[in-house]
Parts: C-alpha cells; structure tokens; sequence
C-alpha cells in the first residue's frame, strides 16, 4: 500500500478503515472519508471492490464434514482409548448376509462360471444326455425321481415294497424248488448214475498246454527218495591201487559219481 | 463461543485424567481445527492427519493452557496455526507460484483450474453447480499466499475477531486488517481471471 494522500487520508490509513467499512462498523465523518479517497484513489478504488467480492466468495465455502472415523482416532491416539460407543457411532453396519447368499457367493457362482465354459458345457451335456438315457433304457421315469425329491417319505416306501416283493418271490418259488430236489432224489434212487467221464479226463481234454499234469517240482536235493548210485564201468577205480600197476595199459579212470533222480 | 469458566473445568477434569472430559474437548473442537487444516492443506487425507497432531500436541501440552492468558479457542487456534506452519515449511508449498491456469494436480495432462470450471451456459443441477463452486473457491484459496490465506480463513471461514487472530498469528491489528484485505483482494482478483476465462 502506497503513502499517497488523497482528500485528507493516506492509502495506509484507508487500508486499516477498509477492514471495518466492509464489516460495516465504519460510521459518521470517517465513513465519509473513507468514501472520498476511495473515488479519487486510483489504487485503493478498486480495492473496495475486489475486497468485497471476496469476501462474498468465502461467505459461499460451507463448512466441511470431518470423516466419522477422526474422532476415534484422535482418542486412540492420544488416550489409547478404544471407545466402544464411538466405534458404534462410527460403525457402519454390513447388510447381513443368509447361509445361502453365502454358499451362492463361495460356492455355486465359481461352480457356474465353470460350468458356463463352452469346453465343460459340452461335457456337461454328454454327461446328461448319456444319464437319461441309461434311465429311460432302464425304465426310470423323471417324473418317479421328481416324486422322491419333492417326497422323502417316498423313499422310505418305496424301500419297504421292494423288500415285501422280493420276500413275496422267494416265498412263491420254493415249493418249487423243493419239488425239483425230491424229484431229483427219487430218480438218483431208482437210477443209480452212471460213473461219466472224470472231471480230470474232461479238463485233460480241453487242455492244450502240454504241460503235465501235476507240477513237477524242481527239486535237486539229494534226500530224493528214487536215488540211483550210477558207476561209469571204464575200468578199475584209482583208489583201488591196480592203476598203479604200469603194465596195466589202461589209464587211471576217474570215476564220477552221481545222484540223479529219475521220475 | 464459549463459557471460559466451563472450558477452564473441562481442562482441569482432563488434566486430572478425566477420559470423558478429553473425550468432550475432542468433540467439540475437532470440526473446527479439521476445517481450518482442511482449508489451509487443501486435502481431506492431510487436514485428518495435521487435525490428529493438533490433538496430539493439545494433550501433550494442556497443562501450560492459562485461561487468564486468552480464550481455550485462541490457544487451540494457535497451536492449529503454528503445526500448519510446520506443515508448510516441510511440503514446501511457498516454492510452488502456480497461477490459476497452472495444473491443479501434480499430473501434466490434468485441466487447469479454469477449464476445471464448469460452463456458466449451460448450468447443471443447482446442488451440483454449489459443489463445484466451492470447489473452485476452496482452489482459489490454496493459490493464496500461506500469510494471506491463514488470515482471511480466521476471519472469514472461523469468524474470529481481529484481536483473536492478531494473537494467533503474533502480529499486529493493523497487519490483520491489512492482510484480510489483501486476501480477499487477491482471491477475487483469481476467480474474475478464472471466469472470464470461461466467459
């Protein structure tokens, strides 16, 4: 601010009266004043102006919301004081969430995005197109399996009638049987049965191994029972002291002794 | 604002180690000294953590309040004011001379402050058109120089009294006056350029 002085004030003193005309507490000769430097001062004229203008502008900041979360902060970090109702004044609470939204979220949305895979989709419907097949070749109605869905206690019935039909069966093919065994007794009595060819000579038959019958075993011990002292009959043994005799013209024969057991 | 017999039994309950007295302090005052930060800072993220170390610093130091020295508001106001000063001597905001046209953000391709502001023509919603008001406002604020802006703030945004803010800011009356002046000058001065501009 300059020192210039105009109509009997300086550009000083109309900055300090400047202050209180805006606040409108400036009244009476020096609010007249005021007025006259203001029009005639080409630096402190406008100034009026601008001052006003922006103080209008920061009439309009309204005051801004501190976050909900400062004041625990503030008590934490300076009392180290958890305060449980500031945290439920802060707390913000959680749409509470079903078992099932649960199980949907975890579970069957990834299993779906899996399933929606053009290569799994593919699988998938091979799968089922094979599977209602095979129940409608074995006679299964889907309308029977909605029923045991839909009716548990069907299950439990449907168990019960089988095992009575079953029961039922077995009850009604007996005396049957048992005739079929008395019929076979009597005729084994009065036709005694002819000695048919052994069941050893029917598999001897049909096989075509070549192999023996019964499995030689590869036994090379000498507590064979068939054991035969073999001598070969060269000439007399070289413990028997002829061989010594040099007109003996044959030689020293070594004779070998083996257990061979022959089957 | 406030009953100097109430402050001055909430400030010995609390030295006394009254949780529930700080708890009310707190309260009470954390609006205003998040607002002051918040206007002087010109974030949300750096007005919660320059309002948490005025706290701080407040019950380090609530014992040296002397009521008969000044209101508890005054006090609190200055602490606020000297830990803004600290913070703008570290962020070193005086370095930065941007004009209103220069880039708000720190990012080259981002719009300067008066392509920021919306068309006048063609207006929006009117809460929408406020909003976006004070936001250039609140722009045009942070491009004052840190003396002017903390002055015209205590005055206009805080309403307190010339001789609270002449003891805030350790200056004269005059240098108040003069600077408040100075301040809403310049603030005008930026946002006509800016409308123009868009004009």
């Amino acid at each position: 601010m300059s020192d210039h002085t105009s109509n009997g004030m300086q550009c000083n003193e109309f900055d300090l009266l400047l202050s209180d005309a805006l606040d409108g507490i400036l009244s009476g000769p020096g609010l007249d004043r005021f007025q006259a430097h203001a029009r005639t001062c080409k630096t402190c004229g406008p100034l009026v102006e601008e001052a006003e203008a922006g103080r209008q502008w920061l009439k309009g900041l309204t005051e801004v919301e501190p976050p909900a979360s400062l004041v625990p902060n503030i008590l934490a970090s300076t009392t180290g004081v958890d305060s449980q109702r500031l945290r439920a004044v802060s707390y913000v609470p959680q749409p509470r969430v079903s078992w099932w939204e649960h199980v949907q979220a975890s579970f069957l949305e990834p299993l779906w995005a899996v399933v929606r895979q053009p290569r799994f989709a593919m699988s998938f419907g091979m799968a089922f197109f094979a599977l209602s097949v095979g129940l409608t070749t074995l006679g299964v109605k889907p309308g029977d399996v909605w029923a045991l869905i839909q009716k548990p206690s069907t299950i439990k019935r449907t168990y019960y009638n089988t095992e009575a039909r079953v029961i039922r069966y077995v009850d009604n093919v007996r005396p049957v049987l048992e005739l079929q065994a008395a019929l076979r007794t009597i005729k084994r009595n009065v036709n005694p049965a002819e000695p048919g060819p052994s069941k050893q000579q029917k598999e001897r038959k049909n096989d075509t191994t070549q192999q023996p019958e019964q499995k030689q075993e590869r036994n090379y011990s000498q507590t064979g029972e068939k054991l035969i002292l073999a001598r070969a009959p060269l000439g007399p043994s070289v413990f028997d002291g002829s061989s010594l005799d040099p007109s003996n013209p044959d030689l020293p024969v070594v004779s070998v002794t083996t257990y061979r057991r022959f089957v | 604002m406030e009953d100097v017999q109430v402050v001055a039994m909430l400030v010995r309950r609390c030295i006394a180690g009254d949780a529930a007295a700080w708890e009310e302090i707190v309260q009470t005052y954390s609006r205003r000294i998040y607002n002051i930060c918040y206007r002087f800072a010109g974030s949300g993220e750096d007005a919660q953590d320059l309002t948490q170390e005025v706290f701080i610093k407040m019950y380090r130091t609530l014992s040296s309040y002397d009521p008969s020295k000044g209101a508890f508001v005054t006090w609190v106001t200055t602490i606020t004011r000297n830990l803004l000063v600290d913070h703008f001597r570290k962020t070193k905001q005086d370095r930065i001379t941007d004009s209103m046209d220069s880039t708000a953000s720190e990012h080259e391709d981002a719009q300067p402050l008066s392509e920021q502001i919306p068309d006048q023509s063609a207006p929006p919603d009117a809460r929408v058109r406020q909003r976006e008001l004070s936001e250039t406002v609140h722009r045009a604020l942070s491009n004052l120089s840190p003396e002017l802006r903390e002055a015209v703030i205590l005055r206009d945004l805080q309403d307190m009294d010339y001789k609270e803010i002449a003891t805030v800011l350790r200056v004269p009356e005059g240098t108040v006056k003069s600077r408040i002046n100075r301040g809403r000058a310049e603030l005008a001065r930026l946002l006509q350029r800016t409308y123009r501009q868009v004009m």
